[in-house]
């Protein structure tokens, strides 16, 4: 059963309580699935034409091609190919409404919006070539707002802005291969056509695209939200908040804004901050207005603004579960259609916000820029106002929240390892070099009921971190391990490796380092690009003592991301594999060939604690190729090890 | 209580099906099997398998160890049938019991049909029929090297196929322009020879021996086309002949011993079943000897309800074989090579990868067809064609590489009750239920 | 005790071929999808989905026959139908590879194991699970595990609710 693996305690308690009164939820849903198509699991299925759906025997006994003659790589890859692109398409969408703030803000057409991080709006700006001096931020909005909208629909053959920023040696590799990301749409609308009945059919020319429209997201529609976020909002800083759904309060009028863009969350934020909304609220007998952010929506106003987390992915419906929410406001990307169905349980009331994302039995606000402030103060009184009809008897909130640290971003890690007066990546490298740090992981991506439900990051993270390897995370894995207090450095450092534990006290950080939403992934290609350019642990992305892992993957977008790494030349380790089982030729070309042509591959590894050895495993062969230091304290750790803290 | 005494003779597929038929009825009269055989109850058909090594010993024993004492059954092993009297209802044994019976079953099978050939008495020569004859082969094939097989009919070709296996370099020679001229056509046949062939064993048609060559022992064999061959063993496989002379005169009697539709022989309390037994064939037409193991477990079971007092119509049978060589298999069954306008042959075939679907519809009904290497569909023809199915709605589909049960369902519908086994039913009911 | 076997509802069945691969993974060595299609030989099903026309599928193997003709037609005798549970097994061991009960079985639902083991194959009802993988696998749950006399009772009980 996918519940026995949930390790959350608050998640646990909501579900244990409300399965009683025979209420549905996801892991319900997912069992109800059970068996799934294995032809589906196998990306053996083929509905890319109306002679289809055709499928591939994976026992050898009936067909081996589609009616068309595509055989399994044919089609494992064409899939895999399309999924990528609709990955890659919503993190560059989600940049593109981003572009359309920045120049909203400089043509003044907005309400509740302004620069706050007019350093970095100069510093955008002048990369992408634009003239800063002597002009003022509303102006250079506009500019850099035009500019970077170009990117999206970019004809000619030059390639994005920001993947300049990437090692040399990188940028070789991509012209070398043809997959220099070109125009942001370019590419997915080209991997769209790509894809079609009749076009690419040779699995590693559908890889070539694969890898090219990913890129187009990692070192395009990705960077430039994060970049653009911070301008908007204001560049995240560490922060203490607290995590889990013992945030929400018994006393006070609950609101969880739950999707991604952080567009609609700041604004709601700021309003629930007005004090005749308070007064408001009180009059109904409340202590006030709590606000909480859920999935990447939670991590973009908690790395910004210290607002408390109530969960992610899996903690939609559990959220609402607990009959203490008056209000779930959400936009777009991971919102569950489960959340109406559970909502209709209790008072709880659901508003969508994005005319691109409707969800049935759903109330719909339309927000837009220029009246955001009077929508998001209009959305908080719906709250208050939907505060009496609370049913108190049936209120449950989980005890659980846990305190964490957040807000490290790519400039401010330098900051911090080095001190104020020595910022650099120097520090790190250096630590790195010597042994005391074996190397930097990413773990990230969503929670799935297919694998642990979160559980899996927690077990990962404290196996690499054991090992003395840094850990960065954005997206629900960094959440799961905020509320496993991995994200504190008071809790988490005494569960680190000597040499990692040593750093991160001297420091004062955890030792995982939470970077933001799943946008915010570019930040860890900025890190690892910093890194290189330090010097001393490798001179590209690919010779670098790192590695990535989205264990729990969900989404497509997490398919864009883990490809826009191996592209850029990381392992990247997923629990179940990508739909390509089928295929030997396309398994065995991503997994082992992809090495030889881009420095990084994929690995699929469902067990924690066995991806967190491939990853070891792997940075310590990086280790060894640059001749590294031995590891300071190796003996001590190993895989039997116990944690200090157990 | 019941108190009479059944004899059995024989106890291969259709005697030993026939005393189980009898216990499903009747638990205490007493029954008498009486086998010439030394064995326990043995299956003659994996005697070449046993030949060729695959098995031991052990498999070849069809029945559990105390197989006689669970259906109470009395065996006479080793015994000779040496006399009927059907006027007495007696019958008489090796040894000089007299055995009083209220009803035989006469299933005592066939024998090697045996052959006039000059050097035939030489050691080394040997019909392939019984456990003890292929103990007698057995025990000397460490001393062959080269093995001439007479006949290119199944006994012939299994047992090439057999000491092939075993290493033995194996000519066979076959009298007929083809080898399975009793149950293949040409085309497919030749593709079996051919296999045979590129497994290394010869096969020489259109050919006969003439002598066996040698003093004492088999040195060689003297083909009619006056070439000869060395060979220190010889396996004649020339077919079989039901072995009726215990009750000629007795019964009537053509090919082999005429039933009636309950098995019975012209003497009421005698039943006849297996290899001696002419019984009906549905696909000829008319009655005929099937000397197949299904046909005989059928054949007894059915003699076997009648004896014990449960009357039960044999339905009739058709000649079916099936045959699998280093991995090909080829099943056939009722008529294969038609003569006459009134045939049709629906034919699919690809030579290449050695398929190759045959069947022979007359007025749209199905009458026999060959099957090589894909032949799991063969089940669903052979009872298209016993059942009288007309299949005129199929007919365009029918050798299709696609065509399977799922394409009967219509028909099951439309000819209802044609359709006998209640699993057709089961089958279709839900289809019944969309229309 | 009336056999219970695995009937198909071909009015639910929409030829998605789901019950195929949870009968070729259950007889598996590993019991997992992704570990199965790496097998060699790999496993093979048992159940086959059928067209029979336009929009009409159905799922069939192994009928357990009330009079199995394959159980008289093994010359090995390695098929035996249980008197207990009415259930055909074939007892692998001792088949032979001679075909004969695929010459005899009037569904087609036996079929030849990949080369390298040459035996006779079909549905055993999944003797280690509760209910067959493929009846549990079914997503419209089109296949039922039952006897004769039960399936032909919720047959009745669809006419009349249509009516």
């Amino acid at each position: 059963m996918s519940r026995e693996k949930l390790k959350d305690k608050a998640s646990i308690k909501i579900l244990e309580a409300r399965k009683s009164e025979g209420m549905e939820t996801i892991w319900d849903r997912y069992e109800a699935q059970q068996p799934q198509c294995g032809f589906g699991l196998l990306g053996i299925c083929c509905r890319m034409c109306n002679m289809g759906p055709c499928r591939i025997d994976p026992f050898g006994t009936g067909p081996q091609k589609g009616a068309c003659g595509a055989t399994a790589d044919t089609i494992a890859a064409r899939d895999m190919t399309r999924q990528t692109a609709a990955g890659s398409a919503s993190h560059s969408d989600h940049a593109r409404d981003l572009g359309h703030t920045l120049i909203a803000i400089g043509k003044g057409t907005v309400q509740g919006y302004s620069i706050r991080d007019p350093y970095k709006l100069r510093i955008i700006a002048a990369e992408y070539g634009i003239k800063v001096e002597n002009k003022k931020d509303n102006e250079l909005a506009l500019e850099l707002g035009e500019r970077v909208l170009q990117e999206f629909g970019k004809q000619d053959d030059s390639q994005l802005t920001l993947s300049k920023r990437a090692p040399k040696r990188q940028q070789e590799i991509w012209k070398k291969l043809d997959i220099f990301p070109r125009g942001i749409d370019r590419e997915v609308v080209e991997t769209l056509a790509r894809t079609h009945e009749g076009m690419d059919q040779d699995y590693k020319n559908l890889i070539q695209s694969t890898m090219r429209v990913s890129l187009a997201d990692g070192w395009g529609g990705s960077m430039i939200a994060t970049e653009v976020s911070d301008i908007l909002f204001g560049s995240p800083k560490p922060i203490r908040a607290r995590a889990n759904l013992g945030v929400l309060k018994e006393d006070e009028v609950n609101i969880i804004i739950h999707g991604h863009e952080p567009t609609l969350s700041d604004v709601i934020v700021t309003a629930s901050q007005d004090p005749e909304l308070i007064k408001l609220a009180k009059e109904k007998g409340t202590k006030g207005i709590t606000v909480a952010g859920l999935c990447c929506t939670a991590n973009e106003i908690l790395v910004r603004r210290g607002i408390p987390v109530a969960g992610n992915f899996l903690q939609q419906e559990l959220s609402i579960l607990t009959g203490a929410v008056e209000i779930m406001v959400v936009d777009i990307q991971c919102v569950s259609p489960g959340i109406a169905q559970a909502a209709s349980h209790f008072h709880t009331k659901v508003i969508s916000t994005s005319a691109k994302a409707s969800i049935p039995g759903v109330e719909h606000i339309d927000f837009r820029e220029d009246n955001a402030l009077d929508t998001a103060k209009k959305i908080i009184k719906i709250a208050i106002d939907n505060y009496p009809n609370r049913d108190k008897t049936k209120v449950i909130i989980p005890k659980e929240a846990m305190d964490l640290v957040a807000g490290f971003t790519a400039e401010n890690i330098f900051y911090h390892l080095g001190g104020k007066f020595r910022a650099s990546y120097k520090p790190l490298n250096e630590n790195i070099a010597n042994g005391r740090i074996r190397g930097v992981a990413g773990v990230v991506g969503c929670d799935n009921p297919r694998m642990g439900s979160g559980s899996s990051h927690v077990a990962l993270v404290k196996e690499l971190i054991k090992n003395n390897v840094l850990v960065v995370q954005t997206g629900c894995a960094a959440i799961e391990c905020a509320k496993e207090g991995l994200l504190t450095p008071e809790t988490a450092i005494e569960m680190a490796g000597e040499g990692l534990k040593e750093v991160c006290k001297a420091v004062g950080i955890p030792p995982a380092l939470h970077l933001g939403s799943c946008v915010d992934n570019s930040r860890i290609l900025i890190a690892c690009t910093e890194m290189v350019k330090e010097g001393g642990i490798g001179k590209s992305l690919d010779e670098l003592p790192v590695a990535g892992a989205a264990l729990e993957w969900m989404a497509e977008k997490a398919m864009a991301i883990g490809w826009y790494f191996v592209a850029s030349g990381a392992l990247v380790v997923f629990g179940t594999p990508m739909r390509i089982s089928g295929s030997q030729a396309v398994y065995d070309y991503v997994t082992k060939d992809m090495e030889n042509i881009t420095g990084g591959k994929w690995a699929f590894e469902e067990d924690p604690i066995k991806a967190a050895h491939l990853m070891i495993d792997h940075i310590d062969r990086k280790r060894k190729a640059l001749k590294l230091a031995p590891m300071m304290y190796t003996q001590s750790y190993t895989v039997t090890g116990h944690l200090p803290s157990e | 209580m019941k108190d009479k005494t059944f004899v059995i003779i024989g106890n291969s597929a259709a005697g030993l099906s026939c005393i189980e038929a009898i216990r499903e009825n009747d638990k205490d009269s007493k029954i008498i099997n009486i086998s010439q055989e030394a064995h326990p109850p043995y299956s003659r058909c994996l005697l070449s398998y046993y030949l060729a090594g695959a098995i031991d010993k052990e498999r070849l024993w069809v029945r559990s160890k105390d197989y006689y004492k669970d259906f109470n059954v009395e065996p006479l092993l080793k015994t000779e049938v040496a006399s009927i009297d059907e006027k007495n209802k007696t019958v008489k044994v090796s040894g000089g019991r007299t055995i009083n019976f209220d009803c035989l079953l006469f299933g005592a099978g066939g024998s090697a049909k045996k052959v006039d050939l000059k050097g035939i008495d030489k050691k080394g020569v040997f019909y392939l029929r019984t456990l003890d004859d292929a103990d007698r082969i057995r025990a000397m094939l460490k001393c062959v090297k080269d093995v001439a097989v007479l006949g290119g009919g199944l006994i012939g070709l299994r047992a090439a196929y057999g000491l092939s296996r075993q290493g033995k370099k194996v000519h066979v020679i076959v009298k007929s322009s083809h080898v399975f001229s009793q149950i293949l056509d040409f085309e497919s046949a030749d593709m079996i020879r051919q296999e045979l062939v590129q497994n290394g064993i010869q096969i020489r048609t259109g050919l006969a021996a003439v002598e066996i060559l040698g003093k004492e022992k088999c040195e060689g064999v003297l083909l009619d086309d006056g070439s000869r061959f060395e060979c220190q063993l010889v396996i004649i496989g020339k077919g079989v002949s039901a072995n009726i002379d215990l009750l000629k005169d007795k019964v009537k009697i053509n090919e082999g011993i005429i039933v009636d539709d309950y098995l019975r022989t012209s003497q009421d309390f005698i039943y006849a079943a297996g290899d001696v037994a002419e019984g009906y064939d549905v696909l000829e037409g008319k009655p005929s000897v099937n000397a197949i193991w299904p046909a005989a477990v059928r054949q007894g079971k059915i003699a076997g309800f009648n004896i014990s007092g449960q009357k039960t119509i044999y339905e009739g049978s058709c000649r079916m074989n099936s045959v699998d060589f280093f991995g090909i298999a080829c099943i056939s069954f009722g008529i294969v090579r038609p003569q006459g306008s009134e045939f049709e042959e629906l034919i699919h075939g690809n030579l290449s990868k050695n398929i190759y679907r045959k069947i022979v519809l007359k007025n749209n009904r199905i009458v026999g067809g060959i099957l090589v290497t894909d032949v799991e569909k063969h089940g669903v023809y052979m009872h298209l064609a016993l059942q009288k199915i007309d299949i005129s709605d199929i007919k365009d589909i029918l050798v299709d590489e696609y065509f399977d049960f799922g394409k009967v369902i219509p028909l099951i519908k439309r000819q209802k009750d044609s359709f006998t086994r209640p699993e057709y039913q089961d089958a279709n009911s839900t289809y019944t239920s969309i229309f | 005790m009336e056999t219970k076997k695995i009937f198909c509802d071909i009015t639910k069945c929409v030829g998605c071929r789901a019950c195929e691969l949870a009968c070729a993974v259950e007889h598996s060595a590993t019991r997992d999808l992704f570990l199965a299609i790496l097998e060699s030989p790999r496993p093979k099903k048992r159940i086959d989905t059928q067209f029979i026309e336009k929009d009409v599928f159905q799922s069939i193997g192994c009928q357990h026959c009330d009079d199995p003709p394959c159980v008289e037609a093994c010359m090995a005798s390695c098929i035996h139908k249980d008197k207990k549970t009415g259930k055909v097994d074939i007892d692998t061991k001792r088949c032979v590879a001679c075909w004969m009960c695929i010459m005899a079985c009037p569904f087609a639902a036996i079929s030849r194991k990949a080369a390298t083991e040459n035996k006779a194959l079909k549905c055993d009802l999944c003797p280690e699970r509760e209910c067959p993988a493929c009846v549990d696998s079914c997503p419209t749950r089109a296949l039922y595990h039952e006897a004769r006399k039960d399936w032909a009772k919720r047959e009745k009980n669809k006419v009349l609710i249509k009516k």
